[in-house]
């Protein structure tokens, strides 16, 4: 573990260079981890019974309780956009599993937080306009014309504040776990970091995962209704 | 090099100060898990909603012991300050 991010290697596109980073390849990673269990679970799928046994009591496990979770924070008529918000629970869970391994999770980057931290921001904005259409934008000029300003402040902070959150818990667990490993010697660099990993990782992790979730899914759905 | 020095330590000592904010952060987190906490011994059948109300609000206000931690950690590795004085001094 570092406290930089490696650049790995360099790519030459059309005269711009394209650095492929640490974090870049971890995501690659657990994409292609996700994807492949994406792909098992749809292959299965076509040979799902209507009484469930071992693998699809997992996937149908899993589902239903995202979906109950997201229809009871989003309510009846917004709970479409389920779907995005299981992906970003999976994604920022997965990623922060990851760093058990003693990989650098890809969370552990302001860019990664901050992409899907201004996905929710797009998505909240799409809503609005779709949801309430002129009441949105006359939202902005609430009380009064005067406080246009505050208010566009007031939203734009939304994203940075939400990515900073993910990215600042992440970033402290990398630096303890990388203290630690430097700063010791090496007999004891066995089973005592698993409880740090435990702490920071797991706990940590699953805690700001739900924390960035229901965040987003509050603004989409202030925004929306 | 004297200047350099000073430089640096006054820039640790800043960012020790930034980490600072931890202090009311804490103070700030405790009690709303002690307001939960009294909620939950009131209404117990009530748990599960004032639960996940207390881990919004405890993000709420753990995000300034956060910007704390970004202050001094931007302060300590990435200071634009020090690259202009190191151009200055050559």
């Amino acid at each position: 573990m570092n406290l930089n991010i490696d650049n790995l290697w360099v790519l030459d596109v059309a005269g711009t260079e394209i650095w492929i980073t640490e974090t870049i390849f971890n995501t690659w990673i657990i994409m292609s981890i996700i994807i492949a269990l994406a792909i098992i679970a749809r292959i299965k799928l076509k040979s799902f019974k209507l009484v469930p046994t071992g693998f699809q009591n997992v996937v149908e496990i899993i589902v239903e309780v995202f979906d109950n979770f997201a229809t009871n924070a989003l309510g009846k008529n917004l709970s479409y956009i389920a779907p995005w918000y299981f992906m970003v629970f999976v994604f920022i869970f997965s990623s922060s599993m990851f760093s058990i391994f003693g990989l650098r999770a890809p969370t552990a980057d302001w860019a990664t937080t901050f992409a899907l931290a201004f996905a929710s921001f797009s998505l909240m904005i799409i809503m609005g306009f779709k949801h309430q259409k002129g009441q949105y934008l006359k939202s902005f000029f609430n009380p009064h014309f005067v406080f246009f300003p505050l208010n566009l402040i007031g939203e734009l902070a939304k994203p940075v504040s939400l990515s900073f959150r993910l990215f600042g818990n992440m970033l402290s667990g990398t630096i303890i776990l990388t203290l630690y490993y430097s700063l010791t010697p090496l007999f004891v660099q066995f089973g005592i970091p698993a409880l740090l990993h435990g702490f920071f990782d797991v706990i940590f992790g699953t805690i700001q995962t739900y924390i960035f979730v229901i965040i987003s899914i509050m603004y989409v759905e202030s925004a929306a209704s | 090099m004297e200047t350099v020095a000073l430089v640096i330590g006054i820039i640790h000592i800043a960012s020790a100060i930034a980490l600072l904010n931890g202090v009311t952060t804490t103070f700030g987190q405790s009690r709303v898990a002690c307001q939960a906490m009294e909620s939950i011994a009131r209404q117990p059948e009530a748990a599960d909603d004032i639960r996940s109300a207390m881990f919004v609000g405890l993000a709420m206000c753990e995000t300034s012991g956060i910007y704390g931690l970004l202050v001094s950690i931007i302060m300590l590795f990435a200071n634009p300050l020090v690259d202009i004085l190191m151009s200055l001094l050559g």
